[in-house]
């Protein structure tokens, strides 16, 4: 669900490219201080009374801010504006962490403020989340976790100590969950509902697509007359997947049929719908080896792979859920991505058409009485 | 500039840490409540979650407090939460696919170890806080 945007990869290389250059920078101040440069010395001397927690803190805002400055390229006006704000202030912060005795107090609010700011940029749907900017998130969350600890909890009164106490992993949780508003509510054209990433196709398709999907839908409406019966499907090698009380429909899987390529008349798995009077046959789907793998489209966007990706999946049950976009998932269950599926419905799918992800609401309604 | 050993700096950042997975773990199960309504197994694995989290709260607490048995409840808390990522990692189902399951499932538990372990040789006493320098 949150992959890399072309034009934040960079930042991740920015943020390598700054801790060389950091040991590089203190290599080269040590220099100066032996040779008595009394500005090196002083930064080193608090360099060195610096505690490991400190020092931390210092080097997390400083990747932070390499990233936002290695951001800017890809951002104009006010983001762009802002990321620049950003990158410079959490390197002077990062600085003034070795040299000054008052850097705790803006740190965390700068560190705040970013974090405050990057929700409001996605939930407005200015930003989509992405993996760069949710490590840099990440990033920040750990620095202010480390900027409110060390302050004095012993000196402060009780209100204060459960004030603090409870700050930090309130302010993880309503990240985590503004991240995740912004991402579900703001979805990109590949999304084509939660937890679905589609195969990147051109807008329109032209007439021989048209055609070639006219003819997978034919020859695969053609090929699945014969397992009507779903006892003839299990007799052919399919196997009928766990059920589940949250899915109408049950997929028949052949693992015969893995390496086959889009062939109609050998799907990786049959789909039955689950009717008041048993299960009815209403569509294939076709599967690939492996995951990112995206198969062959003859009819271009009418023929569209999708890949399930986020997903929380536990073997009690056979049950899903959606993992946070910090890719965490409940105990007792695992993070998988698919590989790359397309369905194809020989029933009428209304207006979703035959290769939609899903079946439509209005047939599945129909056929199960749930939607 | 800071007070505080090397050895107390290094707890606080695995309990900084701790409560960051801890963070984690409960939005994880608190959003596992609704699937629990058609998924009977979330219901439980929601509920066990949110526990697991509260655990980690204590334990992050007791670590700071200089508590031996909460150094070692997080050590294998640590190593079982590696070793199930390790193992899902080696199946095909991309299960790790970019920075941020790297450094969540991999560099935090490994980097929480490697605190515990280089911070074990403090003493199982009470302690003060860290000390302000201000």
């Amino acid at each position: 669900m949150y992959d890399i945007a072309t034009d934040h990869a960079p930042a991740l290389s920015a943020a390598i490219v700054l801790l060389a250059f950091c040991l590089v920078f203190l290599r080269l101040l040590r220099f100066l201080a032996e040779r008595q440069a009394g500005w090196a010395v002083r930064f080193l001397e608090g360099f060195d009374a610096a505690s490991p927690m400190a020092k931390l803190a210092a080097a997390l805002m400083l990747v932070s801010g390499a990233v936002h400055l290695a951001l800017v390229p890809g951002h104009e006006g006010i983001t762009g504006l802002l990321f620049i704000i950003d990158g410079l202030g959490f390197i002077a912060l990062a600085l003034a962490v070795f040299v000054t005795a008052w850097w705790r107090r803006p740190a965390a609010l700068w560190l705040s403020a970013t974090l405050v700011a990057y929700l409001v940029w996605v939930i407005a749907g200015w930003e989509a989340p992405d993996q760069v900017g949710i490590a840099c998130k990440l990033i920040e969350l750990i620095a202010l976790g480390l900027v409110m600890r060390l302050k004095n909890p012993a000196r402060a009164a009780w209100p204060r100590r459960l004030g603090r106490a409870t700050a930090f992993p309130l302010l993880v949780s309503l990240t985590t969950l503004g991240i995740w508003i912004g991402g579900l509510a703001h979805p990109d054209a590949l999304h084509a509902h939660a937890g679905a990433v589609l195969q990147p196709v051109a807008s329109t398709a032209t007439p021989e697509e048209r055609a070639a999907a006219a003819r997978l839908l034919a020859d695969t409406k053609a090929s699945l007359a014969r397992y009507q019966d779903p006892a003839a499907a299990v007799a052919a090698g399919y196997k009928p997947g766990p059920v589940s009380d949250a899915d109408p429909l049950l997929h028949f899987q052949n693992q015969a049929n893995s390496r086959a390529l889009l062939d109609p008349n050998r799907p990786q798995a049959l789909v039955y719908a689950r009717t008041a009077v048993g299960l009815k046959l209403v569509g294939a789907m076709f599967q690939m080896p492996r995951v990112g793998q995206w198969g062959p489209d003859p009819g271009g966007p009418l023929t569209q792979w999708h890949q399930h990706e986020g997903i929380c999946f536990s073997p009690l049950g056979f049950e899903f859920s959606f993992e946070t976009p910090f890719w965490t998932c409940p105990v007792g269950s695992g993070s998988i991505t698919t590989p790359p599926m397309l369905h194809v419905w020989i029933i009428d799918n209304g207006k979703s058409g035959p290769f939609a992800a899903e079946l439509d609401k209005a047939a599945q309604r129909q056929l199960t009485g749930r939607s | 500039m800071d007070q505080m050993t090397a050895t107390d700096s290094r707890v606080e950042i695995a309990g900084v840490l701790v409560v960051l997975q801890a963070s984690f773990s409960l939005v994880a199960g608190l959003s596992a409540i609704p699937f629990g309504i058609v998924e009977p197994g979330f219901r439980v694995l929601s509920v066990v979650t949110i526990l697991v989290a509260a655990m980690m709260f204590w334990l992050a607490r007791n670590l700071r407090r200089g508590r031996r048995w909460a150094w070692r409840w997080l050590v294998l808390a640590e190593v079982l939460s590696l070793t199930v990522t390790a193992l899902l990692a080696l199946l095909p189902i991309g299960t790790i696919r970019g920075p941020v399951p790297v450094l969540v499932n991999l560099v935090i538990p490994w980097a929480v170890l490697v605190l515990l372990a280089s911070g074990s040789s403090r003493s199982a006493g009470p302690r003060p806080g860290p000390a302000d320098p201000a």
